[in-house]
């Protein structure tokens, strides 16, 4: 009896050990992938944009104060991407043509940054915009040549990004919010343009209501 | 004892940093090889523990239940396609791995297994041939990828692992099923599965 009781008692021990490691090892249930878990941090910690010089696709050199005071939506890509990018980019102009004109460039502008500067010369880039309609300047493709400054950023912003070995690249993907003040605000899913647009719509008006 | 020292050797060995590298750095490596090889590594260490406190095992795990419980949910904690993730990436959750699928899976096992009637046995069995269909599923079909540190591809080929191996547990199981050995070697079943110690 005196065995069987602390039989029962290790049962109910393992159990609650089982919930307290679930428990921790998901965030409370919320969190069952790294990316999960790395979206809710960078939406907790809400990292400064790191000092970066950007060359865009006609050219120009600027670093982030380029777009003070202005929202930035921002995505990562590769031009030559064939799987997930054209996608991304696909999705990012439908939330750009859900953006009311009267804030575009001047309220918030989109970014594409490109992690293979190699390839990504401003030419390729202008050619690459084309294809999504970008004007180049509320939505601008921009590339980071420095090697240190694109790792710093991409390492900041919890972009994973692996050489496959044949040219390309594995990354993970997601629309990012950078606020006026240069952090980052909020990190939402590529693949629901509607919450997207709404979301932002809703952070613009409610500014311009204030 | 030899068992323990052997046990004992494989458990240095895969915590050596190079064999370490090389089996994560493979997704379908990590988690078919690395992984249950810790486990083993504890099973086949557990009788040191055995001997060292009999009476801890027999008090609190006399009829093997919590020890096969505890192993199903470190079994299912490693699962989970974010600690596979982050123990490539804290080093605090690497060696919790290291700790925790010998000692916690490994040793548990062992002391249980033999504690369980067929019935128990086949139940274990078949939960972990759910969990493997059941992961295989998730890896295979999903457009996601759900590990950042290894590409869809890799996820792909852990996924038809996770389904050939759960396919390999289901013709076990067919098997024990409707297969009676002693009609066919003349040994009694219960011998069968005994016959370590």
């Amino acid at each position: 009896m005196i065995k069987n009781s602390s039989n029962k008692i290790a049962l109910i021990l393992v159990l609650l050990f089982g919930c307290i490691l679930f428990y921790v090892g998901t965030d409370g249930f919320h969190a069952f992938t790294a990316e999960a878990a790395r979206v809710n941090r960078l939406v907790d910690e809400q990292p400064k944009f790191p000092d970066v010089t950007f060359e865009d696709s006609k050219g120009r050199t600027y670093s982030i104060s380029e777009f003070e005071d202005k929202y930035v939506l921002i995505t990562f890509l590769y031009t030559a991407c064939t799987s997930v990018c054209p996608q991304l980019e696909m999705n990012m102009s439908q939330v750009y043509q859900q953006i009311p004109e009267r804030y575009m460039g001047k309220d918030i502008v989109f970014l594409s940054i490109s992690f293979d500067p190699t390839r990504d010369d401003p030419a390729t880039l202008d050619k690459y915009k084309d294809y999504f309609k970008s004007d180049g300047e509320t939505w601008r493709m921009a590339r980071i040549s420095n090697q240190a400054e694109l790792d710093a950023l991409l390492k900041a912003f919890g972009v994973i990004v692996i050489p496959d070995g044949y040219g390309n690249f594995t990354h993970n993907s997601a629309f990012y919010l950078v606020d006026k003040k240069g952090n980052l605000m909020d990190v939402m899913d590529y693949k629901k343009v509607d919450e997207a647009a709404d979301k932002i719509v809703k952070i613009l008006d409610r500014e311009k209501g204030a | 004892m030899t068992q323990v020292f052997y046990g004992l050797l494989l458990y240095i060995f895969l915590a050596m940093p190079p064999v370490v590298d090389f089996l994560e750095s493979i997704m379908i490596l990590h988690m078919h090889m690395q992984m249950p090889m810790l486990v083993a590594a504890g099973f086949f260490i557990a009788p040191f523990f055995q001997k060292r406190f009999p009476q801890f095992f027999a008090k609190w795990n006399s009829d093997g239940v919590p020890g096969i419980v505890l192993f199903m949910i470190i079994i299912g904690y490693w699962s989970i396609p974010r600690t596979m993730d982050e123990a490539l990436t804290l080093p605090s959750i690497e060696f919790f791995k290291f700790i925790s699928l010998p000692f916690l899976a490994g040793v548990p096992l062992r002391d249980s297994w033999k504690k369980l009637g067929k019935v128990g046995r086949n139940m274990v069995l078949v939960a972990l041939t759910i969990l493997f269909i059941g992961m295989g599923l998730l890896y295979v079909i999903s457009p996601v990828q759900l590990c950042n540190s290894y590409l869809v591809i890799d996820q792909f080929t852990l996924g038809w692992g996770f389904l050939t191996t759960g396919f390999g547990m289901v013709v076990y199981l067919i098997y024990a099923l409707v297969v009676d050995p002693s009609k066919y070697e003349g040994i009694p079943p219960e011998d069968m599965s005994s016959s370590e110690d």
